[in-house]
């Protein structure tokens, strides 16, 4: 069953990558706020014409 | 000047997308309900072999998952990520590439496939060159994908978009994974993996397939699609991120429960039970998070389809992640295997989770691409409803005909043999149920015409916002609040693609480097002396069998049970399956198990049951295949293909390959000669395909001697 | 910029109608008139401007969001922010600047809706200098970076401001030391844990099965050593650091026989992977330290809006108007102001530090500072005290102390602000682990004496099997599990703890001190008016009309008695400072004052109004005491020795009699009084709880076992306390009391359950039967009941206190 090698390897590989940007996501702040973006999605965008920009 | 950016989504890629979403929905349904009504009129393959279910099988679940899921999934990620990055796409023409490439596939795949050209591997038919197709897509959209996310406005990624790329990284690997083969033509290949080995690559990647390709992508777009049209924020939004890591962390494992009760190691088994009842917290986790967002909004929900669709999909969800584990109990398996049950559960999945949240997508989104309001909320509702219905009566039958027939299978008389020992009357038993199937797929598909009307009105209502204008500030330095170390932030801006990219490159090094030995390696799977190669007719005669999809109907995998050995013989042996490329257990058993086949009837049996299922077991549901006793064996590729295993393998002696063609017809010879003894007179009789599938048939489960069954079992 | 607003003439005042009777913007009621402007109606000017700056600028949307969200601008005086010129105040408020761009973090406690997200993050609409900017909507922050080129961080907070969102600017924030990078260490532990125990369990899988073969027994084990490295060297560093930190303290803690565990677990599995000898224990390694951070990590509740360590400095303000050689006023940070300054403040401004009255009329409200209910008059000449609040016309002072060395600020140079505080880390855990460890240590070493004359090999494998199992993973789980789950429900109650500790530091409470004003009494802008006599429609009016002339709080009280009454413009107003108020309303002369004010002989103590000769009074204004005082404090008579201590004069003695016992109500109570008071009830030892609001009861606060503060609203200012306490849920403090006590009980029961796992375990340990399978079993199995209990029982306790 050598290919259990094959495949649990190739997991773990995977796994590792997962892990590496589950650090990268706490480093960069990306869960510093665990509220705010839900309500951030929300909002549509909409544009501003600048005529009142004086 | 300002910093502030005027900028706008692209929405026609939108377009595209959710259009082909519906229309490949409606053919891959329509296919679907044609297979459907096979299974009881057999007539319906209208007498090609192109339309026989066998062929149209793959076709239908190719069609499902890969073009109505697959544009489904597009569709929801183009709109999401621009408005979740708050920028227009990495590239408008990678963007189209993409679409139009993924279209060509489905295309190809819909000529391949009913031409029997398939490699065998379920949701994994395609031949090589599709299969490199797909990959060059799917890095198309991944460079799009990652090129998006690092050009972002917005700092924080909204859990919805670690879904998407989760996708994205799984899925390239289990695809690669999956699909390492030689290739012998240019519609023909070899899968380096053999018997077993390849049977657990392929359910791991089976079952994965559906988990990521299914399920992430669809959490992803639940996340975003809910709270939008509930205009509400997640139930939670730190359970989101919890969901998301706990999936990814375990999902993963889950494969090895499709093969409970196979040839594959017990430990393997059991550890593919395990993680799949693991799962049961956190795919939970995600729809109580998916519910409890509407929580308070209840009214809304009856009045808006929209939320209906999402409800019931979500709820779908639900079901099916806690029977999917529940399934993969060993004592629950050892009933549900081979059986509908099943199907119904896919179909649960499919019909309920994918589609509905799909058709509440498409109503919600349509409006906002033509700026104008649903054309007709009532019709929406009469879907919502019809569609709901269509389920129903999709499932219920199904579970009904899965436990009737496990039931009868396993039934035994006081006098200790089997109660239907013929596999037909438990067919038979089940035809209402499959007619009450057909209908149900009937009714669902009928919902899916009424939102295309529906959407199609509302299309021409409104009038279409090809590129929507928006503002936004520049996001020229990470922004986190600043007091957190500046130079990090700069540092790290670039990294989430370069880790990934960087993420998925290790693990394809990783994979090959770790291929080439597996090829290699002598195998420690239990070997057997007295299992040989197949010889070049039986192959032939084997990959006809591939060609025709016998696998749809027939399993190669006789379980240690005593109904299964009483019914069909010796319980199969990992160590029979060492030259099987592609491994041909099969899934579900409409028709009785093939393992132990050979030398149950004699080759004239095979031909008239071949000819006319009904002639030899009067109400069978097999159709016909009058063709096969037309054509002409092809001996074009034989020698070819024996070079190919040997490479992989099989042991193969050059002087066989070099004489293997006249080996093949003098073989092929004594054949027809045996059914002309049975009276089959017919000119060129031993050219014709239905000697080469007879040799196989024939030759099927006979290479283990009970001497050598004795040695292997202990 | 665009939102400099002048006076629009589509701007009119109309009475409220049935349909509208709330300000569009606030969601204010309004009982006198609204002001109009295009299809709009709102309570007062400020609410309008902020309507007019936000549609001028297509920022409607922030209306559509939600209901009314805007703030409450009616009688909210606009900050001089001169001082955010200054070049140092800047650079100590930034966060990163250069000349592109200028980054900082604001506090902003008026955040409370999804509109407030909306309209923060598009501020860059309103001005162009706004690059852009980020809301942290549980910490009620803003991130926001502007281009200094266009726009100064004073012309930022006035626009925050004038949209009704004044930043909190108090002097602490000039020295905070800038925040360090935030520590996320343990949310790697965290990470690397889940993802070591995920795969370290399913490479385990083939032992746990019995699998035959060996190769892939010798590689998985291999590959899960390299798995639990990590965990052992950093998942569970801070295990190690505390076991070592309380070795040297000659005292073993709970960490040590983790850490033992641990240890132990990792080297002999190890040994039994290498030399083939088993499959050793790294799984239940993994999950055990998995488990336990997922334990810490459930148990930090942090409250992003909360302080629970302020003092006086983020109660000042941060700058204050002082004269310059050139007679000028100039606003200058506090931390500049010399002795001998003349600093101004205006009317309900704050008196910085102590100095001398040198112009103006001083109506000081101590009440927040002092505990004093009445507002204090104090001529020209005499000393004042900071922390005063000034009602009424503005003063200035010739300052006799810096902000630091002020009579009030000194509370704070007592020793009992130097001595460190509690650590969060648990009392329980620690006491058991005094035991625990020791018995544990004593049972394997007794086990390995008992085997190694019978067979050195069990011998080993036995005394490490004890210290695996005997691993108080569950024990130390029990705490976070129910005290965390506990400490989040009570937040969302209202009732805000600091820590688990605090919970079980409530359990020892013997004796509760409780401060009167802004305590037990609402606070001192909520006076009661007593009077028992019937007045005309035509008197209210006349009172009202005149009391609206005058800040003095005893006039705004009368004025605000009746408020369906309308006003009328008197004329010629006087006001005689320090007596009562006349003027001529309709036509007939009205005065209002102290007994003192009237000719009359003698009248009784109290407010007198006198309408043509007719007099009228006396009316009483009084403190109103909280709902459900009364219960509390008898019920917890019953429980705990209650002490009062109040800054204010011995008014109240009399009712406050019927709670408590006459020597134990103390008042004209100094801030260093209290501190010392509480100090002997300690020396006495008693467990203390003290229950306060104000200024005058940090240094009791701080000394006392637990400090609980009382507040109308948590954004406000709160001295260092373990508790707060939002004023509506002051009726429960007794309910939560008993719950706290329930909780800690609860976790003596998780506690039993714990020890049960760990002897069932041991008795096969001492045995050296341990099987990696039973070890992989009995410890994850172990730590869920031990948190499901944990949660499950707080939770009920819960339902069944607070909710039923």
């Amino acid at each position: 069953m050598n290919v259990i090698f094959f495949l649990i390897l190739l997991s773990l590989l995977v796994a590792v990558g997962f892990l590496a940007a589950f650090f990268w996501a706490v480093r960069s702040g990306q869960y510093d706020d665990e509220y705010t973006p839900s309500v951030r999605m929300l909002f549509d965008d909409q544009v501003t014409k600048d005529n009142n920009q004086l | 000047m300002s910093n502030l950016e005027t900028f706008s989504y692209d929405n026609r890629i939108v377009r595209k997308f959710a259009y082909m979403t519906a229309v490949w929905g409606i053919v891959g349904m329509l296919v679907g309900l044609l297979a459907a009504l096979q299974l009881v009129w057999p007539a319906f393959n209208l007498g090609f072999a192109e339309t026989t279910f066998g062929r149209i099988r793959p076709l239908h679940t190719n069609a499902a998952i890969f073009a109505f899921v697959g544009n489904g999934i597009f569709t929801g990620v183009y709109y999401s990520l621009q408005r979740l990055l708050k920028t227009r796409m990495y590239s408008d023409t990678l963007s189209n590439i993409h679409f139009w490439g993924w279209q060509a596939i489905i295309l190809a795949a819909a000529l391949t496939l009913p031409l029997g050209i398939t490699s065998a591997k379920e949701y994994a038919e395609l031949e090589w060159p599709i299969d490199l197709g797909i990959a060059a897509v799917w890095v198309v959209f991944g460079i799009n994908m990652f090129g998006t996310i690092l050009k972002r406005r917005e700092q924080h990624m909204y859990v919805a978009i670690w879904f998407f790329i989760a996708t994205w990284v799984t899925v390239t690997v289990l695809h690669i994974g999956n699909n390492l083969e030689l290739p012998v033509s240019m519609w023909k290949s070899y899968g380096v993996f053999a018997g077993v080995q390849d049977a657990l690559v392929q359910w791991w990647y089976g079952h994965n397939a559906v988990a990521f390709f299914l399920t992430t992508p669809y959490l992803g777009l639940m996340y975003y699609f809910i709270p939008k049209a509930a205009n509400r924020p997640v139930y939670s939004y730190r359970l989101s991120i919890i969901h998301f890591w706990a999936l990814i962390f375990i999902y993963i494992w889950a494969g090895p429960h499709h093969l409970l009760y196979t040839s594959l190691p017990d430990w393997a088994q059991s550890l593919g039970m395990v993680f799949s009842l693991m799962l049961i917290a956190p795919s939970w986790g995600g729809m109580l998070n998916g519910l409890l967002t509407l929580r308070g909004a209840w009214d809304r929900v009856r009045n808006d389809p929209v939320l209906k669709f999402m409800v019931v999909a979500v709820t779908a969800y639900g079901m099916a992640t806690l029977e999917g584990p529940l399934m993969s109990i060993k004592s629950v398996n050892a009933i549900s295997h081979y059986t509908d049950w099943t199907i119904g559960h896919v179909h649960i999945g499919t019909l309920g989770w994918n589609g509905m949240l799909t058709f509440g997508m498409l109503y919600w989104l349509f409006p906002k691409l033509y700026n104008t309001k649903l054309y007709s909320t009532k019709l929406a509702n009469a879907h919502f409803w019809i569609g709901t219905l269509g389920i129903l009566f999709y499932a219920i039958p199904l579970y009904w005909a899965g436990w009737t027939q496990s039931l009868m299978w396993k039934e035994f008389l006081p006098e200790g043999i089997l109660k239907y020992g013929n596999f037909l009357e438990t067919v038979t038993q089940i035809l209402p149920m499959y007619k009450l199937r057909a209908l149900g797929g009937g009714i669902y598909v009928l919902g899916v015409f009424v939102m295309c009307y529906n959407l199609i009105k509302t299309a021409r209502a409104g009038n279409f916002v090809a590129n929507e204008e928006v503002q936004a500030p520049a996001r020229a330095v990470a922004f986190t609040g600043g007091h957190k170390g500046e130079y990090w932030h700069r540092w790290i801006e670039r990294r989430p693609v370069q880790l990934l990219v960087g993420a998925t490159i290790a693990i394809l090094i990783g994979g090959l480097v770790e291929i080439f030995p597996m090829v290699t390696i002598e195998e420690n799977v239990p070997k057997i002396e007295s299992v040989t190669p197949y010889t070049a007719l039986e192959l032939e005669g084997r990959d006809l069998y591939i060609k025709e999809g016998c696998l749809g109907c027939h399993s190669q995998m006789v379980r240690p049970f005593r109904s299964e050995t009483e019914r069909y013989g010796e319980y199969s042996k990992s160590g029979e399956f060492i030259y099987d490329r592609p491994f041909l257990w099969g899934s579900k058993r409409t028709g009785p198990d093939l393992h132990r086949l050979g030398g149950k009837y004699p080759d004239s049996w095979h031909f008239n049951h071949m000819y006319d299922p009904t002639s030899t077991s009067p109400g069978s549901i097999m159709p016909p295949y009058p063709w096969m006793i037309e054509r002409d064996i092809d001996y074009g590729l034989t020698e070819a293909k024996l070079k190919t295993l040997k490479a992989l393998g099989t042991p193969y002696s050059d002087e066989y390959i070099d004489k293997a063609i006249e080996d093949a017809q003098a073989q092929a010879a004594t054949i027809a000669a045996s059914l002309n003894r049975d009276g089959i007179e017919m000119e060129g009789l031993e050219n014709k395909e239905i000697v080469a599938l007879i040799a196989y048939l024939q030759r099927l489960g006979t290479d283990i001697k009970p001497k050598a069954q004795a040695e292997a079992t202990e | 910029m665009s939102i400099t607003v002048e006076n629009r003439p589509e701007e009119k005042r109309v009475p409220p109608t049935a349909e509208q009777t709330t300000c569009d913007h606030c969601g204010e009621v309004c009982e006198q008139e609204l002001v109009a402007f295009r299809d709009k109606h709102f309570c007062c000017v400020g609410c309008k401007t902020v309507y007019e700056i936000l549609s001028d600028n297509q920022l409607e949307t922030f209306y559509q969001l939600e209901e009314k969200p805007g703030q409450q601008l009616r009688g909210r005086a606009m900050e001089d922010y001169a001082w955010l010129e200054e070049e140092e105040a800047i650079t100590k408020l930034v966060d990163y600047r250069d000349e592109q761009v200028l980054k900082v973090t604001l506090h902003l406690p008026q955040i409370h809706c999804t509109s407030c997200v909306w309209l923060l993050e598009h501020l860059y609409r309103l001005d162009e200098g706004v690059m852009r900017s980020q809301v942290n909507f549980l910490a009620r922050e803003a991130y926001i970076q502007i281009d200094p080129r266009k726009l100064s961080l004073r012309q930022l907070v006035e626009m925050l401001a004038r949209i009704g969102y004044s930043p909190r600017l108090q002097l602490d924030k000039l020295n905070e030391e800038k925040a360090a990078p935030i520590d996320r260490t343990f949310s790697y532990q965290l990470g690397v844990a889940g993802f070591a125990f995920g795969n370290i369990m399913l490479l385990s899988f083939p032992e746990y099965l019995g699998l035959q073969e060996t190769t892939f027994q010798r590689w998985f084990g291999y590959l899960n050593i390299f798995l639990s490295i990590p965990v052992v060297v950093f998942s569970a560093r801070s295990y190690w650091q505390s076991a070592w930190h309380s070795i040297k303290q000659y005292q073993l803690n709970i960490d040590v026989p983790i850490s033992l565990g641990v240890g132990v677990l990792f080297l002999r599995s190890v040994f039994e992977i290498i030399s083939h000898s088993g499959a050793g224990y790294l799984d239940s390694l993994a999950g055990l330290v998995f488990f336990l951070l997922v334990g810490r990590w459930f148990q930090q509740r942090t409250y992003n809006h909360l302080s629970f360590e302020r003092n006086y400095k983020s109660y000042f303000p941060i700058a204050v108007l002082r004269e310059e050689r050139d007679r000028s006023w100039k606003s200058v940070t506090l931390d500049e102001l010399q002795v001998g300054d003349v600093v101004r403040v205006q009317h309900n401004g704050l008196l910085p530090a102590d100095g001398i009255l040198v112009s103006g009329d001083a109506r000081l409200d101590y009440s927040f500072v002092t505990g004093e209910a009445d507002p204090i008059r104090k001529d020209l000449g005499e000393q004042v005290f900071a922390g005063g609040r000034q009602t009424g016309g503005k003063i200035d002072v010739c300052l006799t102390k810096t902000v630091s060395q002020s009579y009030l600020t000194q509370l704070w140079n007592d020793e009992a602000f130097s001595k460190d505080y509690s650590t969060g880390s648990s009392q329980m855990l620690t006491r058991v682990g005094k035991y625990f460890t020791p018995t544990v240590l004593l049972i394997a070493c007794s086990t390995i004496a008992y085997w190694w004359p019978i067979d050195h090999r069990i011998a080993l494998q036995a005394f490490t099997a004890v210290l695996i199992i005997a691993c108080p993973c569950a024990l130390a789980l029990s705490v976070p599990f129910t005290l965390g789950n506990a400490l989040r429900l009570l937040g969302k109650h209202g009732v805000y703890f600091k820590n688990t500790a605090v919970l079980e530091a409530m359990y020892g409470i013997d004796t509760v001190v409780f401060d009167k004003t802004g305590t037990l009494t609402e606070r001192s802008d909520k006076l009661g008016l007593g009077y028992d006599f019937p007045l005309t429609a035509q008197q209210q009016r006349a009172i009202k009309s005149l009391t609206a002339q005058s800040e003095h709080p005893i006039s705004q009280r009368l004025h605000a008695e009746w408020p369906t009454i309308e006003t009328v413009e008197p004329t010629d107003f006087v006001e005689v400072v320090g007596k009562g108020i006349s003027a001529n309303v309709e036509g007939q002369m009205v005065y209002i004052g102290s007994p003192a004010f009237f000719q009359e002989t003698v009248l009784a103590p109290g407010t007198w109004a006198k309408i043509d000769d007719t007099l009228i009074g006396p009316f009483q204004v009084q403190h109103t005491y909280r709902k459900g005082v009364g219960e509390m404090l008898n019920n917890w008579s019953r429980h705990y020795d209650l002490f009062l201590l109040s800054g204010d004069n011995d008014a109240a003695r009399s009712e406050l009699k019927r709670y408590f016992p006459a020597d134990q109500l103390h008042f004209g109570q100094s801030p260093h009084d209290k501190l010392a008071f509480v100090k002997n009830l300690q020396g006495e030892g008693r467990k203390v709880l003290m229950i306060g609001d104000g200024l005058n009861d940090a240094g009791a606060l701080q000394q006392s076992e637990v400090g609980m503060v009382v507040t109308e609203d948590v954004n406000n200012f709160t001295p260092a306390c373990d508790i707060i306490l939002s004023s509506r849920q002051f009726a429960d403090l007794q309910q939560v009391s008993r719950y706290g006590k329930a909780t800690i009980k609860v976790v003596y029961l998780a506690f039993v359950l714990a020890f049960i796992y760990n002897v069932i375990g041991l008795s096969f340990a001492v045995q050296g039967l341990l099987s990696p399978l039973i070890a992989a079993i009995l410890m994850p199995l172990s730590s869920i009941t031990i948190a499901v209990v944990g949660v499950l029982g707080s939770s009920w306790l819960f339902r069944r206190f607070l909710e039923g």
